[in-house]
């Protein structure tokens, strides 16, 4: 038991939780309600809980909150509050890239992380590892590639 | 989209609200008369599939389950065609359970699965909504005077009359109930939204994580909970502990130890450590659970003169005695549905001095029919009424067959009873893995005896664990042979034999089923025989298709194709299927690695799906079908060792990501709207990718490849 302060999305967030070592991602959940972020594998290989964490892309199941204290952590439902996020997310649904859409939040935040970093359209597209099994990547890579004013 | 969307990052979704979201609206009392359906649902007579609220937003209300294939707009879309809406306004919604209402036409049943729901729904869906056409044009002339035929829709859900001008369809919904179905029915016949690439309804919400699978679903007063299983499958408790450090209850499940958290980390934490200190019954017999033992029983099933439950199908000719060139097994494994969202259920049950009275679920599920009769059989609950009984069935992160099973939602009701309080029950990773119902191994062997101008004689025998077989239902498993019967090839001399391979491995559903192995082997056999003639793939397949003019269309179509022909004719296989009532063919092409492993590096699939209800939809599934067709060919597959399954996570268990895409294309023929009826996509795409990949690797190798996956063992972390 123990508290944590952290900023959630530009927001300063101060919350009690039970365990430390609690990964971030099931606080975000479980604890906070932030529910577009997911689980998929929990050994940080699906991606679909990734999330950034003072700008660089997380597997928020391998963060734990104890981690985050007094850092800045980015989801999904913030994406929109950063002009990059709102037009990838644009993209996203010009090409109409979700089918089930359960890994797609984490799909966006590590597209997001890599372009955010200054990594080209390019090598973001070729280079992001999250598993889909609805199969999206062609999509995905599309809308990346689309993405107006970016290198 | 959905209506269950959050606002800020979450949303609790309470009774209250979801009722007072309804009675805001109005269900237009459209009556569907459905030969097919049973006769006592039939009378029913008040359909509830389209509601009109004050904003004049109409929304679909579905009995299909939307799980990524985008089934909810593309119902929308017929719905909308029919009463001129403006797409902006169009919204869909999940159904309760009420199988007389929202079950498959044709079935009778609630469920999402085998490519059926456009395909059944897309006749009584347009009646449906040219029926309700036609009652807002009567109730516009009981609102603001005329008779109903001076009455036209405008689009934009509106109606309009010479003298009264434009109105709502919102502004007349207080005289429907005053109206009556017409006695013709006529349709829109127009294409402004079935047939195009209209913006799926369920998109916004998938963008910026508002959208709510059933895995998000948060309560008042709710906990978590996790559960464990037995090490060997199908393994049940024999005793368990009742409490655990820190755990606020551990629940004998039967077939599993539940335990009930603060958080779902913390459940599937102590359920993890639980699993050495659970006495497990194990199950009898462990051959039949042993992926070694059971390779050798098909082997014998395969050559003995008569297996067990053996059934022949469209037997022609004298098969036997025009044998010769080809006789070849080809062999499947068992396959995870591997999910992006695991199982998970959220239950909620209500007592009345001290007795049960009512239970709510929040599901991901392709099975609602089954449902109610998984609650009843509950310990104190089989006799509760359907209405007692409430389903929201929410968005699933993915379905691939896993969610018609129940095993997952009987485990949340029984926690749920057993806590007093909202559980959201969600498994971990490796228990979803190693708790799957299985897509069935299989053993083929094809002999075929032809001549340049085509097959002359198969006799095809399928040994597989089966579904049907093992729930003992039906030994004659029609469902095995999918994809080995009903071929649209000219074949004179034929015999088609199934016989199950008795296997104590959970069985299921497997995106294509049937059609996900005996195309590989069918697709394969009619390539060697092409190959060994000298012949070329296309062309031979061709000279069996005469009777078949879609078929012929459609692979001259992919011959002709400068996808096709822009392919390296060295590295390129082709595979064809008709099935779930469409037609595809799919060409692609492979290269090999610096470790010798095969890549595919383009696709081109032609379909013809009959009437086409959205082309993007359409496309979306084939692309999606090439990753499912190329992860379960070339790299995954599950074993048991006395019971152990092989697989624990992805990491053992490869799957693809972004950089194993291959640049695919797809050309869409486009059926005729007015006779043409619509085929099923979401499963047509598979079952073509392994055969394609195989026939490619043997033209770049001269090698055939005839057990999948082409590459067992790889990993995740491997190139």
């Amino acid at each position: 038991m123990g508290q944590i302060s952290f900023t959630l999305n530009g927001v300063a967030t101060t919350i009690t939780v039970n365990n430390m070592d609690t990964p971030l991602l099931w606080v975000l959940r479980d604890q906070l309600g932030f529910t577009g972020t997911k689980y998929g594998c929990g050994i940080e290989i699906c991606g679909a809980c990734t999330v950034l964490i003072n700008g660089e892309p997380e597997k928020s199941c391998d963060a734990s909150i104890g981690e985050v204290a007094g850092r800045s952590v980015t989801t999904i439902e913030g994406l929109k509050n950063d002009p990059l996020g709102a037009k990838l997310q644009e993209a996203w649904m010009q090409h109409q890239v979700p089918q089930c859409g359960y890994c797609q939040s984490g799909m966006l935040m590590g597209a997001f992380g890599r372009l955010k970093a200054g990594e080209s359209r390019a090598s973001t597209a070729s280079g992001l590892s999250n598993i889909c099994q609805c199969g999206t990547f062609q999509r995905v890579k599309e809308a990346i590639l689309s993405l107006p004013g970016v290198a | 989209m959905l209506s269950n969307t959050a606002k800020n990052g979450s949303l609790v979704l309470g009774r209250r609200q979801f009722l007072a979201g309804a009675a805001a609206a109005f269900l237009m009392p459209v009556t569907l008369t459905l030969s097919s359906r049973p006769a006592a649902a039939a009378t029913t007579g008040v359909g509830a599939y389209i509601r009109i609220d004050d904003a004049n937003t109409v929304t679909l209300i579905t009995g299909q389950t939307e799980m990524g294939q985008g089934i909810g707009s593309g119902l929308a879309q017929i719905m909308a065609e029919e009463l001129m809406l403006d797409w902006a306004q169009v919204r869909f919604e999940h159904a309760p359970v009420d199988p007389a209402n929202y079950g498959l036409p044709g079935w009778g049943l609630q469920l999402t699965g085998g490519s059926t729901s456009t395909m059944m729904w897309y006749t009584p869906l347009r009646t449906a909504s040219a029926k309700a056409a036609y009652r807002l044009r009567a109730a516009a002339a009981l609102t603001h005077g005329g008779t109903p035929d001076q009455w036209s829709l405008v689009i934009g859900g509106k109606l309009k009359h010479t003298t009264y001008g434009e109105q709502t369809f919102a502004s007349v919904l207080g005289q429907i109930g005053n109206t009556a179905d017409p006695a013709t029915v006529s349709f829109a016949g127009t294409n402004r939204i079935v047939g195009q690439p209209v913006r799926r309804l369920d998109l916004a919400g998938k963008v910026d994580g508002s959208a709510i699978f059933g895995a998000d679903v948060m309560l008042p007063g709710m906990v978590f909970a996790s559960v464990v299983h037995c090490p060997i499958i199908t393994g049940t408790v024999k005793s368990c502990p009742t409490s655990a450090s820190g755990a606020l209850a551990v629940v004998n499940l039967g077939n599993a130890v539940g335990v009930v958290e603060t958080d779902t980390w913390a459940a599937m934490r102590i359920a993890s450590s639980l699993q050495s200190k659970v006495s497990w019954s194990k199950p009898s017999n462990l051959k039949l659970l042993d992926s070694p033992t059971l390779s050798k029983a098909a082997q014998k099933l395969q050559t003995a003169a008569a297996p067990a439950n053996l059934k022949s199908f469209e037997t022609a000719g004298s098969p036997n005695d025009k044998l010769g060139q080809l006789d070849v097994t080809y062999k499947t494994p068992f396959l995870a549905h591997a999910c992006m969202e695991v199982l998970n259920a959220t239950a909620s049950v209500t007592r009345t001095n001290g007795v049960v009275t009512f239970v709510e679920l929040w599901l991901p599920t392709q099975g609602q029919s089954f449902v109610p009769a998984t609650v009843r059989s509950v310990a104190g609950l089989s006799s509760l009424t359907d209405a007692q009984i409430k389903v929201n069935s929410m968005l699933c992160g993915g379905g691939f067959g896993r969610k018609i099973e129940q095993d997952y939602v009987l485990q949340a009701v029984k926690l749920a009873v057993a806590v007093g309080k909202p559980v959201k029950l969600t498994w971990s990773r490796p228990q979803d893995f190693r708790n799957d119902k299985y897509r069935p191994c299989a053993s083929m062997r094809v002999r075929m005896g032809g001549d340049v101008n085509g097959v002359r004689a198969m006799v095809y025998r399928n040994i597989s664990a089966s579904i049907s077989f093992q729930q003992g239902a039906n030994p004659e498993d029609t469902g095995a042979v999918a994809g080995a019967v009903n071929l649209p090839y000219a074949i004179p001399n034929k015999r088609i034999e199934f016989a199950p391979l008795p296997t104590g491995v959970p069985l299921g559903y497997w995106r294509s089923v049937g059609e996900s192995y005996n195309t590989f082997a069918v697709e394969s056999a009619i390539d060697e025989l092409a190959l060994s003639l000298g012949q070329d793939p296309i062309d031979y397949r061709l000279r069996m298709l005469t009777g078949d003019a879609r078929a012929s269309t459609l692979l001259q179509t992919l011959k002709s194709s400068p996808n096709y022909t822009g392919m390296k004719a060295g590295q390129r296989g082709v595979a064809f299927l008709r099935g779930f009532n469409s037609y595809l063919a799919l060409a692609l092409e492979v290269a090999l690695d610096s470790s010798s492993r095969i890549k595919v590096t383009k696709a081109h699939y032609v379909v013809d799906c009959g009437v086409v209800i959205n082309p993007d939809s359409v496309e979306a599934q084939m692309q999606g079908g090439l990753v499912h067709g190329i992860y379960s060919a070339l790299y995954s597959r599950v074993t048991f060792a006395k019971g152990v399954p092989s697989v624990q996570n992805f990491s053992n268990y490869r799957v693809l990501t972004p950089r194993d895409m291959p640049k695919v294309t797809v050309d869409i023929l486009q059926g005729d709207p007015t006779t043409a009826a619509p085929g099923g996509i979401g499963e047509a795409g598979v079952p073509c990718v392994a055969p394609a990949i195989a026939n490619a690797y043997a033209r770049l190798t001269g090698k055939r490849v005839r057990e999948l996956p082409f590459h067992p063992g790889m990993t995740m972390s491997d190139d």
